[in-house]
């Protein structure tokens, strides 16, 4: 009996860590996709006062893996990348931070704004529960797929936030 | 001790207060081109010649849409600590300070307010920079877009300094205001941040002004008038070159009798560290032609933060 208890709490500890190692190991996979940045911004529509509501396509090899770093990648677009446009009645959206010496400056600030569960969290949000429309699930090559997914990403917060930070200048700053 | 340690309190205290530069106002005015379509125009006759100018305050009266859009974009102004000036009310104010001044008099003399007719031509509606708004509702069949165009324009300059136009997602349900407001939530980004690009040169290149130098009619002498072997205009070309930022200006117009200086580069701050406008940085200039050898007497009038005329023979 001794023994197989002793069994069994064995199996559950093996158990938890394989889970706890592949949660980790998808996790890493994730950011490796992520990690250079790959991904195309563009305008889906006028949001709301203050917000920007963009199309994000992400670049991986796993599908979950885009879905999961949409967010982030949309936030990061907005800051560094803008957009040149996207149906009609959209406007071209300039970079936040245009000028790289700033993200060389800031660059403890971005580093710890962009971890997993970070700031950036507070200033994006799925415009679409979630759901990828076919027409957005693509696979590109052999072995990648690209996946848009609609977010509406806080822009007015946004751009106070990195004011505070004093990475970009206010309208009325000097004045 | 104590004292000391007080004085550098207060000195350091009075070079935040001043190191502020002056703040240009902006005000959101509809554009000729609107009036004329919708209607709100004046036309009078001008010795035979008919005259058309925009009728601001039957338009802010009578059109809801216009009063729409303008507080919409005060709002989202104010929203990034910048608020504007609202024609509508300071076209109220203007009417109501000159029916004041028409009615006030001296209680010891009876004597009315002095206003010269410089003074009188001078009561209108006016802020340093103007957004200057223009839409036009485009209708294909049953489908409606707004053509939008925003134009941010240095009133002393006259140089176009920031912009946002464009056109909006064609629709065949949306009403006319919901069109409007989505097409100052789509353009608004863009106009703020050009209007950023300018602040920042102005921050770093200095304030761009205008200077302007006449002579009364009666004052004897011109700029071409020589001291020291060195007529007056390529003396006042000197001064500027000396006291602009990095020695920039144009000189676009230069008689005997008058000299236009155009995008003049000021510093925003004086050596006190205080901030300077068009006015007391030409009253620096004033002081110069004032003093031996030139010793004229000259007059200085200024218009807004960007705009500063010396008239040279008398006050």
């Amino acid at each position: 009996m001794k023994q197989k208890m002793k069994s069994s709490i064995v199996l559950i500890v093996l158990l938890l860590i394989s889970v706890n190692v592949n949660a980790q190991w998808k996790k890493n996979k994730a950011n490796e996709d992520s990690k250079i940045w790959r991904y195309d911004l563009e305008c889906e529509g006028i949001g709301k006062q203050g917000s920007k509501l963009v199309k994000v396509w992400s670049y991986s090899k796993n599908p979950k893996h885009a879905i999961s770093r949409a967010m982030k990648n949309a936030v990061h677009g907005i800051i560094f990348k803008g957009y040149a446009g996207g149906g009609t009645g959209c406007t071209p959206s300039k970079a936040l931070v245009g000028s790289a010496s700033k993200v060389e400056e800031h660059a403890s600030f971005f580093d710890a704004f962009f971890l997993d569960g970070g700031e950036y969290l507070k200033y994006v949000s799925a415009a679409t529960d979630g759901s990828i429309a076919p027409g957005d699930r693509l696979k590109v090559s052999r072995r990648e797929y690209k996946i848009g997914v609609v977010v509406n990403v806080l822009h007015g917060q946004l751009r106070k936030r990195l004011e505070e930070e004093g990475i970009l200048r206010g309208l009325s700053s000097g004045f | 001790m104590y004292k000391s340690f007080f004085t550098i309190c207060l000195l350091f205290i009075s070079i935040s207060i001043f190191s502020q530069a002056k703040k240009p106002t902006i005000m959101v005015v509809p554009s000729d081109v609107w009036c004329n379509q919708n209607g709100y125009m004046l036309n009078f006759s001008d010795q035979g010649s008919v005259v058309s100018i925009p009728d601001y305050k039957r338009a802010f009266q009578e059109n809801a849409e216009v009063n729409q859009v303008i507080s919409q974009i005060n709002g989202m102004m104010s929203e990034r600590g910048f608020p504007l000036k609202n024609m509508e009310s300071v076209i109220k104010s203007i009417e109501s300070n000159a029916a004041e001044d028409n009615m006030r008099s001296s209680k010891e003399s009876g004597s009315g307010v002095s206003e010269s007719p410089i003074d009188a031509l001078k009561k209108v509606a006016k802020a340093d920079i103007i957004m200057q708004l223009t839409w036009t509702v485009n209708r294909t069949g049953p489908k409606k877009s707004i053509n939008f165009n925003l134009q941010g324009l240095d009133a002393y300059t006259d140089k176009q300094i920031a912009t946002a136009t464009g056109t909006g997602d064609p629709s065949f349900s949306a009403e006319i205001p919901v069109l409007l407001s989505e097409a100052v939530i789509a353009h608004m980004d863009n106009f703020t941040s050009t209007l950023q690009v300018h602040f920042d040169d102005m921050f770093e290149n200095g304030r761009e002004i205008i200077v302007r130098i006449q002579k009364w009619n009666d004052w004897d002498g011109d700029l071409e008038t020589e001291y020291d072997g060195e007529e007056l205009g390529i003396i006042i070309e000197d001064w500027l070159a000396d006291n602009t930022v990095k020695g920039r200006f144009s000189t676009t117009d230069m008689t005997e009798d008058m000299a236009l200086f155009e995008q003049v580069r000021i510093p925003l701050y004086n050596a006190k560290g205080r901030a300077i406008d068009a006015r007391r940085y030409t009253k620096a200039l004033s002081s110069f032609l004032k003093k031996a050898p030139y010793s004229i007497p000259n007059k200085l009038v200024m218009k807004g933060l960007g705009r500063a005329t010396i008239i040279l023979g008398g006050k």
